[in-house]
């Protein structure tokens, strides 16, 4: 068990964004996290990322307690994550952009950059371009070179494939892929439904700060309880009749 | 009988002081914005003052509404023209921008007025009254009755009307403001205006109590930063607690201490607010 | 974009190199050429703004945490020299060490609690820590309080580094000037510098990154604070005086400021092109104007403070490399 969640909460003054949450996720899994806006799961990522503490529950990585950690202690566990919107380092080029997070298993400017290069040629990404004159596909992209250059076991995609024209989106879906077959457990909050059918084994639907159901891509979309959190009752009856 | 007289008169300038803090908080509490130039706001407040009287020979209410108007105006042009430019880009040239500022507005204040003390000729304000064997300046009295009087209205302003409750959905979520056709941008340069006018026209009470000159405005800034931060960050009342508290304290200090340790006190508390307790008494951190 | 030349020699790298060559034999001959002590003067003082501003860069340029109060250090490398001249009537170089030491252990108590607190914490904290010890100082008849403290009138040895040429000094600071550059260019090739550019460019995404956002802050303000005190006590060595306001005032720690900003904030020599034209400037307008030139040129610089924050916070470097055409600037070199 490389990653597990367990009775995750988390609430912010009276109100629970997360009300008991558990997730297992095995090495070398690709699970898929999603659910209607206000869910709770982009919160509980932010659990699981050591964005934000968890009010109760407990989150172990690799065996050990990881639940109150910081992110930089998290980072060095091996837990890496991307950003919902890109927080690339403007000013610096995409080579050094990728060198920051290469120095952590790298402590030597030569291994650092050696291995820089290997991950931003993976990418496609050219080196020397600034990372401002890069466009929104091109900072996704680049984000998830950083992270990878920490040689993370597990990725946490924070909504990394949105906002893409569907040449990105297919490029990126293979990019995913490729970092899975490398060995990198990955955990992707999504809300692109081709993302999640293609590439995950296993999905977890969040609904009002819980897990409402959990399964294969194509079983929980068929879920009755899932259809009714993203379209209602209404439709739910509906299907009934 | 002494020691309330010290207590009341620390009390009444912790209202000014509170009177002018607010209008850094609310920038605070907004932008995320710290203004080093806004005890330079107080500053020019004072002189706005200075000059209404010279030129136009008006009484406080008189030169009080100039000051607040004209500090107003200022704080309105200088977000059009500088910090809504800043605000997107990287901390140092936030910082840097309040900072140049306070250096451009503190020095031209010094090239224009000299760095002499001057205080304003006699207002219909002086005198003192003896109430029960305190003896309060009437200039004093009237200023902390007027400057806790315009905080609570500051206060009110924000959270009883429609004004001030865009100008909070603008510091609570700017996007969801924006789709709720709220214009950010102007409600930052109307929050702006506000700030700038606060301190204004506590320039003007300070004015008619004591005695001034360039100087004062780096006082003044670092007080401000004081109250706000026992205060709380982003909020005006409690500022108005805070800036009471400071008050009593800073006369206290130069009571017990001397006039020249006050200052140390007061800025040595800050520091401990730092260590301690950087949200202040009411404020989210 | 062009591509990092390989290593070796590329037209680009021998023009810079020369260029380098050139204005480093400038600074060097500068004293013997313009040997009036006027000018003599003008260079020294260039030089220790460019050692402050340069040891300003390393906190406030490259990691983002802008200091307004980093006078506070100065003044601490100041005084301990010629308090401990004044007291024991020993070598003010024996103040030097001991106003380093006095500086980390405020660089540590201040940045201790505010690196925890987002950035604004810290820059209000250096100005009000600055102006209360400047403030103390001066009450504090020990350490001379408000008239301040002399350092020796006449040399008894070399070790009063007390000379009546300009000369020595000069060469003392280019050396000092010399060794702050190359730490900086050290850092800057290492993991210590991409992870300070990192907290400067995204905090949060460093962190995710698994960079240790407050010890690395830390460790850039202690260097800062030392190579400030340092600087510090070079001013109290050549001067023979200090006093709160020469030692702990504003206006110390907003040409440090405007210096590193003007040049170009986070980069090797920006502090040094902030000096270069500054000084000159400074001294122009001191000459020109009289005793009124002083408020006159903290105009200007609160003026130019405010247009490099509103048009181009990355300073005339910056400005350089957006206008100039590519071929003069050389590759990114990595």
């Amino acid at each position: 068990m490389l990653l597990e969640a367990k009775s995750v909460a988390k609430a912010f003054g009276n109100f629970w964004a997360v009300s008991g949450a558990d997730l297992a996720v095995e090495e070398g899994e690709i699970i898929g996290l999603i659910g209607p806006n206000g869910a709770g799961k982009s919160t509980f990522f932010n659990c699981l990322a050591g964005e934000t503490m968890p009010t109760s529950g407990r989150i172990a990585f690799n065996g050990q307690d990881v639940t109150r950690a910081s992110p930089e202690a998290r980072a060095r566990a091996g837990i890496g994550r991307t950003f919902q919107v890109p927080t690339t380092f403007e000013d610096m080029s995409v080579l050094h952009n990728v060198m920051v997070g290469a120095f952590l298993r790298h402590p030597h400017r030569g291994d650092a950059l050696d291995h820089a290069r290997r991950i931003v040629a993976l990418t496609g990404l050219r080196p020397e371009q600034r990372a401002r004159s890069l466009g929104t596909p091109g900072r996704k992209r680049l984000e998830i070179a950083r992270v990878l250059a920490t040689d993370p076991r597990l990725l946490l995609l924070d909504e990394s494939l949105a906002g893409l024209t569907p040449t990105e989106l297919h490029e990126a879906i293979a990019l995913v892929r490729r970092i899975h077959e490398m060995g990198v457990t990955i955990v992707i909050v999504e809300h692109i439904m081709e993302v999640i059918m293609t590439l995950t084994k296993r999905v977890l639907v969040f609904n009002q700060g819980h897990v409402i159901a959990s399964g294969t891509p194509e079983a929980v979309v068929r879920d009755e309880a899932v259809i009714e959190a993203y379209l209602g009752r209404a439709h739910r009856r509906h299907q009934e009749s | 009988m002494v020691v309330v007289q010290v207590i009341v008169g620390g009390l009444l300038l912790g209202a000014v002081y509170a009177l002018f803090s607010s209008g850094l908080t609310l920038i605070w509490g907004m932008m995320n914005f710290i203004n080093f130039a806004h005890g330079e706001f107080v500053m020019l407040g004072m002189y706005v003052a200075l000059l209404v009287v010279l030129w136009a020979g008006g009484g406080p209410a008189v030169f009080g509404i100039a000051a607040a108007l004209a500090l107003f105006t200022l704080g309105v042009g200088i977000y059009a023209a500088l910090i809504r430019h800043v605000l997107r880009g990287p901390m140092l040239a936030q910082i840097l921008s309040s900072f140049g500022l306070a250096l451009l507005l503190r020095y031209t204040a010094f090239w224009i007025f000299s760095a002499n003390f001057v205080s304003l000729p006699q207002t219909s304000l002086a005198g003192t009254l003896n109430i029960g064997g305190i003896f309060l300046p009437i200039a004093q009295l009237v200023a902390g009755v007027a400057a806790v009087t315009l905080t609570i209205g500051l206060h009110l302003l924000l959270t009883r009307t429609t004004i001030g409750s865009r100008l909070l959905a603008v510091a609570e979520d700017r996007t969801a403001a924006m789709l709720m056709g709220i214009r950010p941008d102007r409600m930052q340069a109307l929050a702006w205006g506000l700030s700038a006018g606060a301190a204004g026209v506590a320039g003007a009470l300070l004015a008619t109590a004591y005695p001034w000159s360039p100087s004062v405005g780096e006082t003044f800034g670092l007080v401000a930063f004081v109250v706000v931060a026992l205060g709380g960050f982003g909020s005006v009342l409690g500022s108005l607690y805070a800036g009471l508290i400071v008050g009593l304290i800073q006369a206290v200090s130069a009571f017990w201490l001397g006039a020249i340790y006050k200052d140390i006190v007061v800025y040595g508390l800050f520091v401990a607010l730092l260590w301690l307790r950087p949200q202040g008494l009411m404020g989210k951190a | 974009m062009s591509s990092t030349p390989g290593p070796g020699l590329t037209l680009a790298r021998v023009r810079g190199t020369v260029g380098w060559g050139l204005f480093a034999a400038a600074l060097l001959l500068y004293p013997i050429v313009f040997a009036d002590a006027f000018y003599r003067d003008i260079g020294v003082t260039f030089l220790l703004a460019a050692i402050s501003a340069s040891a300003w860069n390393i906190l406030g340029g490259y990691a983002g945490q802008v200091s307004v109060g980093h006078s506070m250090f100065f003044g601490l490398g100041a005084y301990p020299p010629l308090l401990l001249y004044t007291l024991f009537g020993w070598s003010p170089l024996v103040g030097v060490p001991l106003g380093i030491l006095l500086s980390i252990a405020l660089a540590m108590a201040i940045g201790m609690p505010t690196f925890r607190l987002t950035g604004h914490y810290f820059s209000m904290a250096t100005i009000a820590v600055a102006e209360l010890i400047r403030i103390f100082v001066s009450t504090w008849a020990f350490v001379g309080g408000a008239i301040g403290l002399q350092g020796p009138a006449t040399a008894r040895g070399w070790w009063d580094v007390t000379f009546r040429s300009e000369l020595p000094y000069y060469y003392l600071f280019l050396a000092v000037l010399a060794l702050v550059l190359a730490v900086t260019a050290v850092i800057e090739r290492r993991r210590f510098g991409f992870y300070l550019r990192a907290i400067k460019a995204s905090e949060r995404a460093a962190r995710s990154l698994g960079v240790p956002v407050r010890q690395t802050k830390m460790k850039a303000l202690v260097l800062s604070a030392t190579f400030t005190s340092v600087a510090g006590s070079l001013y109290a060595l050549k001067t023979g005086f200090i006093d709160p306001d020469s030692g702990f005032g504003i206006l110390v720690s907003v040409q440090m400021v405007i210096v590193a900003a003007l040049g170009g904030a986070g980069m090797l020599f920006g502090p040094l092109l902030g000096a270069l034209i500054l000084i000159p400037l400074q001294t122009a307008t001191n000459t020109w104007f009289g005793g009124s030139g002083s408020g006159l040129t903290y105009i200007l610089y609160g003026g130019i403070i405010v247009l490099i924050a509103r048009f181009e916070p990355g300073g005339l470097f910056e400005l350089w490399h957006r206008l100039a055409p590519r071929r003069w600037r050389g590759g990114d070199a990595a």
